[in-house]
């Protein structure tokens, strides 16, 4: 079939169900953040009008505002640590030839692809024997072994647009190969960097499996909410979720526009 | 006279099985202007590479006014490079891109700002002081890289393939700076190219290079008169190689006998006698075209096939008896008095004291 | 003339540079081996273990192997897991493909960008969220069945239904999976369809004939990692499935969070590692199967 109208038929299917797909995938999130200001109980239309009484609640909710801290605390410590392993191993990569490569980097990037709940009870039993569970640090360390290969990921993205000679320039010119480390591998992955810290911190901010299993006492944000959903439906959990996701959209956001950037720069070239 | 800086000693490097470098022994002189030449795979970039201790020999020595180099590392030794790709850093402004050599060098910031604006005006860039290497030309980024080399005032200044990202004509104006600079600073250029015109435009000696090993050393005026091997006579391009073999003594020197008749050649080159084969090499620019025969020996009746303009010098293909290629180089002036084209039958013609033997 | 510089012997060169590769090249293996490997490794050996009066053993028994393989529930959550995440990689595959394609051939690159962009968000946010969203989205008397009543439908029943468990997993795929077709799509050479019309070869047989088999790697591995993700969730099939017929990883959890019987959890982890390497397996040679041709 050809012509006009097969034309207008091919296009407007293909453009619908485009905008449906991506309404099925926004909804969720648009209606939750929409919700959260119903001053109704139960969330559903009509509109009830509009309140911040939901997020007053929450905000007075000692549980949530303790682990809201426990939340930041992790995400940021494994932000950090996962950020500076991702980019030792993308480094690593990039730089070096070496018997067992494979291996190496099979172990630097799989973890995310075994399920968080095999993880979870993983965690769960080895860190009760050393006493790492119910600790912060218990939560972290599983939130690393997932998050650095993101780190991993996006670092090593931008050290393939780096000029191969440009290394070998700088220890020509005196400099050894820390110093080389440090002003020329790291100004030149200074933006994937950032972009790897806000989106490992993003994963651990929303880890729930990993943190359920582990944290014990020391609920993080989204065991919280987990807790939360186990109960009534409540409009807290609006509230809630929408703080939950402005904190990743604006990390997902500033991390893409940096790491888009360094690929932007590739592209002047 | 001159005074040797660099020795290579039986210099090779093997990566695995592939062998970049087999066997280099070279002196390079103090304040000379030395190319390393040679078709892609010769192991040119590598030999420079391992003077710079970017890469390591896998056997040999190479020493700096007779001290062994081999062990120390690339960041210990006063030996810039101009890289091919500039290899400037894209995060760092011009000026900081020249101070970084003196800053590894611990030099305090404001002498060091001083240095480098000196080395930015000396090259001409000084305008573009503040700006990214990405904001300028091939040409001005060379220059940012030979001032970023220079300005640690080393004894020695290595240039990877200098030349080969500019334009045509930047390449000329480029190649008569480096002569210049390298007059001025008095410091030893060591430069490979794989253009014979560049080395051989620019360079007090060349090492042509083929296979990972040195073929010939001399000055671009001796290797060209008298290449030392097949390779290099064929490499330098602009030369007649002609098969035969030496069968005794004529009037002006050896007798030849080659497809194109008994050929007489004045050769000083005691290691050919009669009775062996043997190559003749005739430069295109020792053989001159007459229209009319003028009964000479080595004068050899040929058509002409095709005209290959350069400029002002033309390049006049010839076939002649039994299919041998000749080519004869002359001013385009010549040509017109002569009033050559494609298919006339001309006699090609040189003196006896102009070609010489080589080993097949 | 210069003289010699100072002279320095070096064979401290060597150590420098092992010392530099040690230090950047060990921290990622290390972590990796502490929290990864040791604590699966550790998973394995619980297996083993024994419960005494609610208190664990160390011990090598086939016990809690035993009793799971021969568990009824067991033989029922693995066919239903296997059989749904199957189902739902399918279904994702199947709805995101015409959005990649619209994505990678119909828009203009700046509009693709942003819906790129956009589709990398949720990705990153909170699952638990998002599903509660959908459980409010599909209650009896939630946005869906308050719009379709006036149209004399409904009301749908989707909760604590297989069909809840499905929307979960499709909220979670469907992101990844529109954004990893499209970069299979768009990597395609254009050329390949262009001369496919040349040739007289309609538009739909077109993406049959040429444009999915040389999108099949990518298109395979965003099936497999669809599959992967589902096989694990927890969330979908517990808050919109309702746990209505358990999935594998509500064994888990449950075994864990109540029966507090770790070593029988870990033997149903540990089968669904087997199971997903298996699976990935054949998927994978599918992908790549047959390329060298």
């Amino acid at each position: 079939m050809s012509g006009t109208l097969g034309r207008v038929l091919r296009g407007t299917f293909l453009y619908g169900w485009t905008a449906l797909v991506f309404a099925f995938v926004f909804a969720p999130i648009l209606s939750t953040v929409v919700f959260s200001f119903n001053a109704d109980r139960f969330p559903s239309l009509p509109w009830g009008g509009f309140s911040l009484q939901w997020y007053e609640a929450v905000l007075a909710d000692p549980t949530v505002r303790r682990s809201l801290v426990n939340s930041l605390i992790v995400a940021g410590g494994s932000a950090v640590i996962a950020t500076f392993i991702g980019f030792t191993a993308a480094y690593v990569d990039y730089r070096f030839r070496f018997f067992g490569k494979s291996a190496y980097m099979a172990l630097a990037s799989l973890p995310p692809t075994v399920p968080p709940v095999i993880l979870g009870v993983a965690m769960l039993t080895f860190e009760g024997r050393i006493g790492l569970s119910g600790t912060l640090f218990g939560i972290i360390a599983g939130h690393v072994v997932i998050c650095a290969p993101f780190a991993m990921a996006l670092i090593r993205m931008r050290l393939n647009d780096l000029d191969r000679d440009l290394e070998p320039a700088a220890w020509n010119l005196g400099s050894g190969p820390w110093k080389t480390l440090r002003e020329v591998i790291l100004p030149f992955t200074a933006p994937s960097i950032l972009a790897a810290l806000f989106i490992t911190a993003s994963v651990s901010f929303d880890e729930y499996m990993i943190a359920w299993f582990v944290s014990g006492l020391q609920e993080t944000l989204p065991v919280r909410v987990l807790a939360m959903l186990q109960g009534q439906v409540s409009p807290r959990i609006n509230a809630v979720g929408s703080l939950v996701f402005a904190v990743s959209v604006v990390l997902v956001v500033l991390a893409q526009i940096l790491a888009g950037r360094s690929l932007g720069a590739r592209k002047q070239k | 006279m001159s005074v040797t800086m660099i020795e290579l000693d039986g210099v090779a490097k093997h990566y695995d099985a592939h062998v970049a470098v087999a066997d280099v022994t070279l002196g390079i002189h103090k304040g000379e202007f030395i190319a390393l030449m040679g078709p892609s795979g010769c192991g040119k970039t590598t030999t420079l590479r391992m003077i710079a201790g970017l890469d390591q020999p896998s056997a040999g020595e190479i020493r700096m006014w007779g001290r062994r180099l081999n062990d120390d590392p690339a960041w210990e030794r006063d030996t810039p490079l101009v890289w091919q790709s500039y290899a400037l850093f894209p995060f760092l402004s011009v000026q900081k891109n020249v101070e970084f050599g003196l800053k590894q060098r611990g030099m305090p910031a404001g002498p060091r700002a001083a240095k480098a604006r000196e080395w930015m005006e000396r090259m001409g860039i000084g305008a573009f002081a503040d700006r990214s290497p990405s904001q300028l030309s091939g040409g001005q980024r060379q220059r940012v890289a030979l001032a970023r080399a220079l300005a640690t005032e080393p004894e020695i200044l290595l240039l990877d393939e200098p030349l080969s990202a500019l334009d045509p004509h930047l390449k000329v104006k480029m190649q008569a700076e480096l002569v210049r600079l390298h007059r001025e600073l008095g410091i030893t250029f060591v430069c490979v190219t794989h253009s014979h015109s560049e080395a051989f435009a620019m360079a007090d000696r060349v090492v042509i290079m083929n296979e990972g090993r040195v073929q010939q050393v001399g000055a671009p005026r001796d290797i060209y008169r008298r290449a030392g091997n097949r390779f290099v006579a064929e490499f330098i391009g602009g030369n007649n190689i002609i098969p035969g073999n030496i069968i005794g003594h004529g009037a002006d020197g050896l007798a030849f006998s080659s497809p194109l008749g008994a050929l007489s050649v004045a050769s000083s080159q005691p290691e050919f006698a009669p009775g062996g084969e043997a190559l003749l090499v005739i430069s295109a620019d020792n053989i001159t075209i007459a229209a009319r025969e003028a009964g000479l020996s080595n004068e050899v009746a040929a058509e002409v096939t095709t005209l290959d303009f350069a400029g002002s010098s033309v390049t006049v293909f010839l076939e002649a008896a039994g299919g041998t290629e000749l080519r004869a180089q002359m001013p385009l002036r010549d040509l017109e008095t002569l009033s050559l084209a494609p298919g006339a039958r001309v006699f090609a013609r040189w003196a006896a004291a102009d070609g010489y033997f080589l080993r097949p | 003339m210069s003289t010699s510089p100072p002279a320095t012997t070096r064979p401290r060169s060597r150590a420098e540079r092992l010392r530099f590769a040690a230090v950047l090249g060990l921290p990622s293996p290390l972590w990796q081996a502490a929290f990864f490997v040791v604590p699966l490794g550790f998973l394995v050996a619980m297996t083993f273990w024994s419960v005494k009066s609610f208190r664990l053993q160390p011990d090598f028994t086939m016990a809690n192997w035993i009793a799971i393989m021969k568990a009824g529930f067991f033989h029922n959550a693995f066919i239903y897991t296997l059989w749904l995440s199957l189902l739902a990689a399918a279904l994702a595959s199947v709805i995101a493909f015409p959005a990649a394609y619209t994505m990678a051939f119909r828009l203009k690159p700046h509009m693709r960008r942003l819906l790129v962009f956009m589709l990398v968000v949720p990705f990153f946010t909170s699952l638990p969220v998002r599903i509660y969203s959908m459980q409010v989205f599909f209650s009896p008397q939630g946005i869906i069945n308050y719009v379709i009543a006036p149209l004399g439908l409904g009301p749908v029943q989707v909760l604590n239904t297989t069909t809840g468990t499905l929307i979960g997993f499709l909220t979670l795929t469907l992101p990844l999976v529109v954004l990893l077709q499209t970069f299979a799509l768009s990597s395609i050479d254009m050329r390949l369809v262009e001369a496919a019309h040349n040739l007289r070869c309609g538009r739909l047989r077109t993406v049959f004939t040429v444009i999915i088999p040389s999108a099949r790697v990518g298109l395979v591995l965003a099936a497999a990692l669809a599959f992967v993700l589902c096989f694990g969730d927890y969330i979908s099939p517990q808050f919109l499935g309702g746990s209505k017929p358990p999935t594998l990883s509500i064994l888990i959890a449950d075994q864990v969070k109540s029966g507090n019987h770790w070593p029988r959890a870990s033997v149903v982890a540990v089968s669904m590692i087997v199971t997903l390497t298996v699976v990935l397996g054949v998927l994978l040679r599918i992908a790549y199967g047959g390329r060298k041709a």
